[in-house]
């Protein structure tokens, strides 16, 4: 368990990252937090020859809100986003979620840019950024270029990153005053990758009807998936037990899951069905609103 | 001051300190074989094979063998060369001989097995260097199902064997048969215990230093038995044991892992001779979860014949036990005790065993903490059984068929002897703490709400301490004595030392207590030293909750026979015509006059002094000097009792089970250290909780394992497991020193069986009986959808 053989670089500008990137290319790989990275290199499953580590990189770790978009720096390490005080205002899905990724000392160090770039389809990251379809801001020495979530992570450890390119924030959209939303997830312990995962809003109109649904699932298939089908048809209805029941349902046929050792195909799609109950019946609460 | 000498008057045992060896643990001083700074020693690392089952055709090394800072790579040919292999021919019926070289030459015979062993300046470079060995291999098929392994045309794990069968051993009562033919009501339960593992913190490690000069071997290596390892090591090495010292420092845990010679750390002693050079190895996760040693994975059946009211008649036991592909214990050492003690604290007259082990492609298994686990689960859970079947409370059941008071000692079927234990009693006073007949009550009432809790109990018999007798009447190899020494220097200084190592137990501190109490010293005045063959003397190691018994019950003797000598001297020297009347406490003497004890001016310091440096004061015939040793085999078995009740509930809609409470009350005798026994209780019930919900060795069908990381062998966080409460009993055992029993595997015991009995209390309305672990959310929710 020893990594091989690689050269570490550390670069205190983009500038400067843009060039070791150019002069390495795919003999490169980018360090953020590490925590994914590095259990990889101590397996030999990646063996980077050169490590370029950009944590010294100025201005990637912010968290603002500009005109109605929030932009969090791709060096945003997990803790800070699970105790930013205006996430928890504007967007307090994101400090929830956070909460619920690995433990302490990962989320220490543990970075939104990473886990997003390393496109687990277990991970936290992914599911908010499906569920609020957020921007990813990609820089690279050719410029600066954003691209939509459903674009960027393709499939399982498959994102849209060239060898020369840098994730520098994520842009989301904040929530409306008054909407719901609940993040639910399954896992073996405290502190691990989620089995399902269930995140949603909901806006209910003065009547009490669903004006707006977004409702995402994690763990079904090779990224997250926002059950659209669900969203579109909830506009206008009276979110019943009946309406919770019969959307759980369409939960559990989404996607195609695979069975491992820690949860069958079935078991997958059994939590699919009671995390989007569970979650939508907690949204409703959180709204006013009520089944 | 009064002062009696009266027997249970202990002073030092029993004391609640904490534990002196904390100190430098807890504040980063404590020295694992990491901390261990050996100049230019060389590196270790191992090749081992990706395939469950495979000849090994063929390894090329030379490209490997080029690059800079590689001294070599040396196969099992090599190490035939320099070192013997281990024959396992215990002469007890019905276990075969096995023999398996230092490294495998011809085949591997499990996903991990060792191949070759790369020797490199640096641990990165072993393993640049291994990327760059070429074995060709023909994979053969991997034999990973226990039942299967006995198959005719199955293929064999070991070829020197006819079968994979590699032990059987029955057992029947005269009249078992006839008694179950007898009766009507025969009940049948299964269980099935999956594989796992022991995986202590630290993994295996250890540093060889080759003494050319003196021809002499010094091991560092963390080792649960540093005297039997060194009686293994030099044999295998043909070395005389004068030549070697195996020094065990502090140890991040063994659980029963660190026992065996192992075929790495035997390679690396080897090597450091060879190269004539230091040479260490630290196993990394992944091997030792894939290739230190397994536990567990074994299938059981019983038939309870029993009568209307639930009384036991007749038992009948069939283990089928999956060994894996080496044995390096003989192949009945774990499944055979299962087999002698399982009835517990049931009475039983007619029973019999079946219990077969069977070799299979995967990680050899050895002891883990509680090798006889099951054991409580299996007769706790055909308590359960019996009172499903004929619909009685599960109390009830017990209280008919278990032992009372006035049936001590009691000679159970299989012709062990129980005595001074009252699980009658541990029990009724658990169920008194929470509130049984009411928990039943609102048991009942929330189901109608669609909540489902249960309530399990398990009543634990743990067999600690295992003398010489019990393993020759097992059909085990081996001693269970112990020795110990106490020097007392011309200082007044007290040493002692132990012949057992320590893995973590808190030893020097119990140790300390148990040689304060019978020399009469405070305890912190004790220095004890352990784990170096050179320094301590021989002992059979930690094992069986044997530290307790064997370690401190020994400890306590050496104390008592040092203090028997400084009163000898003392009475001399108050020109006394006998030490009768004299006692030392707290480091001086004490003089009993009419009754009356009071101190002299005689302390430890001056005995001392005069025997060493003013031998002529000493009585006559007295050699000069302060030093004792002591050896002592304890009793066949000691046993300790406890009552485990566990309060779960079960979410039906996700299969997650949840503590609502978690009740021991435990009767483990003199307690040496209230806190570390405590320690104990908490360790292994929640290991016995982790075995159960989480921790599981993954096979594939080809023999792959699956989990080698901590990512997928699961072990439980605080968070996941309950808060425990803990009464205690304490009822002496009449025939040991001080009435010490042992303790630390009950707890493991009793989770297993508490646990699985609740979550099968709480399903009890789905008809749902867990018989198989681990129980995840997955494997529940299978459960529950079969039944609707
Ligand atoms: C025990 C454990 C439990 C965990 N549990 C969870 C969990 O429950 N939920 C969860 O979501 N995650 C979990 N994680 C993963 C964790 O969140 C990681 O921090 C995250 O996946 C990766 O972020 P990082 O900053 O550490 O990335 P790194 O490990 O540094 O990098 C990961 C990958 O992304 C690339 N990369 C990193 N930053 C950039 C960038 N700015 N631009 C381009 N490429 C980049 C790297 O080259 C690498 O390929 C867990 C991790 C551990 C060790």
């Amino acid at each position: 368990m020893k990594p091989a053989k690689f050269t570490y670089h550390t670069p205190d500008s983009l500038e400067a990252a843009f060039q070791l990137l150019g002069e390495y290319g795919d003999e490169a790989k980018i360090i953020a937090g590490g925590q994914s990275l590095i259990p990889v290199m101590n397996l030999r499953l990646a063996q980077p020859e050169h490590l370029i580590d950009i944590n010294a990189i100025n201005g990637l770790s912010q968290i603002r809100e500009e005109g109605d978009i929030i932009t969090i720096g791709a060096l945003s390490r997990h803790r800070e986003i699970e105790t930013s005080a205006l996430l928890k205002e504007r967007l307090p899905l994101l400090p929830e979620a956070a909460m619920r990724i690995g433990h302490l000392a990962i989320r220490n160090r543990g970075t939104i840019g990473g886990s997003l770039s390393n496109a687990d389809p277990a991970a936290e990251w992914s599911l908010m950024a499906f569920l609020m379809d957020a921007d990813i801001e990609i820089t690279s020495a050719r410029g600066t270029r954003m691209a939509d979530i459903t674009d960027f992570i393709q499939s399982v450890y498959t994102s849209d990153l060239s060898a020369d390119e840098i994730l520098t924030a994520v842009k989301f959209p904040p929530i409306a005053p008054g909407e719901g939303w609940a993040v639910c997830r399954i896992s073996r312990r405290a502190g691990d990758f989620a089995i399902v995962s269930v995140a949603t809003t909901i806006c209910l109109d003065t009547s009490g009807a669903i004006e707006n649904l977004r409702l995402c699932i994690g763990g079904m298939d090779v990224t997250p998936v926002r059950i659209s089908h669900v969203e579109h048809a909830a506009v206008g209805q009276m979110p019943n037990e009946a309406w919770i029941k019969s959307a759980a349902e369409v939960a559990s046929g989404i996607g195609s899951p695979e069975s491992d050792m820690h949860a069958s195909a079935e078991y997958r799609r059994e939590m699919a069905a009671h995390l989007t109950a569970e979650a939508l019946r907690e949204a409703l609460k959180r709204c006013g609103g009520g089944a | 001051m009064e002062h009696t000498k009266g027997k249970n008057d202990f002073t030092a045992l029993g004391k609640r300190m904490p534990r002196t060896e904390d100190h430098r643990l807890l504040t980063g001083h404590g020295r694992y074989i990491d901390d261990i700074d050996v100049p230019g020693a060389l590196h270790a690392c191992f090749i081992r094979s990706p395939y469950a089952h495979a000849s090994i055709l063929s390894i090329n090394s030379t490209e490997a063998e080029d690059m800079p800072g590689v001294i070599g790579i040396f196969t099992g040919k090599d190490l035939a060369e320099w070192t013997t292999s281990l024959r396992m021919a215990p002469s007890i019926e019905g276990v075969k001989p096995v023999e398996m070289t230092t490294l495998p030459i011809d085949k591997v015979r499990f996903h991990g097995d060792l191949v070759a062993c790369i020797v490199a300046t640096d641990r990165y470079i072993a393993e640049d260097a291994l990327e760059l060995v070429e074995v060709d291999y023909e994979p053969l098929d991997p034999v990973t199902n226990m039942f299967k392994a006995q198959d005719a045309g199955s293929a064999l794990v070991d070829e020197t064997l006819d079968t994979n069968l590699v032990s059987h051993q029955t057992f029947a009562t005269p009249d078992v048969e006839k008694v179950m033919a007898g009766t009507d009501r025969m009940i049948e339960t299964n269980f099935s215990e999956h594989r796992q593992t022991h995986l202590p913190i630290e993994t295996r490690g250890i540093i060889a230093e080759w003494d050319a000069g003196r021809e002499h071997l010094r091991i560092h290596v963390g080792t649960q038995a540093a005297h039997p390892y060194r009686t293994a090591i030099a044999g295998r090495m043909k070395l005389s044991e004068s030549q070697v010292t195996v020094i065990s420092p502090d140890v991040g845990g063994g659980f029963g892992q660190k026992i065996a010679l192992y075929r790495e750390e035997l390679t690396v002693a080897a090597l450091a001779r060879h190269l004539k050079c230091a040479v260490r190895w630290r196993e990394d996760r992944f091997e030792n979860l894939l290739a230190a040693s397994h536990a567990r994975e074994d299938w059981v059946r019983t038939r309870a014949a029993v009568d209307e009211n639930g009384k036991l008649k007749a038992l009948s036991l069939e283990i089928v036990e999956d060994f894996g592909g080496y044995c390096f214990y003989p192949a009945n050492y774990l499944a055979r005790v299962i087999a002698m003690i399982l009835s517990g604290p049931y009475k039983l007259d007619h029973y019999a065993f079946d219990v077969k082990v069977v070799l299979t492609n995967k990680c050899g298994n050895g002891p883990m903490r509680a090798p006889m686990a099951i054991t409580s689960w299996i007769m706790e859970g055909t308590m359960d059984a019996i009172a499903r079947d004929l619909n009685l409370d599960p109390v009830d059941v017990r209280r008919i068929n278990m032992i009372r008071e006035d049936e001590f000692p009691y000679q159970m079927a299989s012709g062990e002897t129980l005595e001074d234990i009252n699980p009658f009693e541990t029990m009724e006073k658990g169920l008194s703490i929470i509130g049984y007949e009411e928990l039943r009550s609102a048991q009942a009432a929330d189901r109608e709400r669609g909540i489902y809790r249960g309530i399990g109990i398990c009543n634990v018999v743990e067999s600690t301490t295992y003398g010489s007798k019990f393993y020759k009447s097992a059909g085990i190899p081996g001693s269970g004595h112990e020795s110990a020494w106490v020097k007392i220097e011309p200082s007044g200084a007290v040493r002692g030392a132990v012949g057992i190592s320590a893995t973590g137990q808190g030893y020097e501190t119990a140790f300390a207590q148990a040689i304060a109490e019978g020399l009469g010293v405070d305890p912190l005045e004790v220095k004890i030293e352990i784990g170096n063959t050179d320094i301590a003397p021989y002992g059979m190691g930690s094992r069986g909750a044997r530290g307790g018994t064997a370690g401190g019950g020994t400890a306590y003797l050496a104390g008592l026979e040092a203090q028997k000598k400084v009163l000898a001297i003392a009475a001399k020297m108050l020109a006394l015509n006998t030490a009768d009347q004299l006692c030392m406490k707290e480091g001086k003497v004490w003089r009993c006059i009419k009754d009356d004890w009071t101190e002299t001016e005689l302390t430890l310091a001056d005995i001392a002094r005069t025997a060493y440096l003013d031998p002529t004061k000493l009585p006559d015939g007295m050699e000069p000097g302060l030093e004792v040793h002591k050896a002592y085999d304890p009793p066949p078995m000691t046993y300790s009792n406890s009552s485990h009740f566990c309060q779960v509930s079960v979410n039906i809609n996700t299969g997650e089970v949840t503590f609502d409470r978690y009740l021991i009350v435990e009767n483990c005798g003199t307690v040496i250290n209230p806190l570390i026994v405590e320690g104990q209780q908490h360790g292994a019930t929640i290991m016995g909780i982790s075995g159960t919900l989480f921790e599981h060795v993954v096979y594939d069908e080809n023999g792959q394992n699956l989990t080698g990381s901590l990512a997928d062998y699961l072990i439980p966080t605080a968070a996941d497991v309950p808060e425990l409460e803990i009464v205690h009993m304490h009822t002496p055992n009449k025939r040991t020193p001080a009435g010490i029993k042992g303790m630390a595997e009950g707890g493991v015991m009793g989770a297993i069986g508490a646990v699985s009995n609740a979550v099968s209390d709480a399903l009890a309305p789905f008809g749902i009986t867990i018989d198989k672990h681990p129980i995840t959310p997955d494997a529940l929710r299978a459960l529950l959808r079969n039944k609707s």
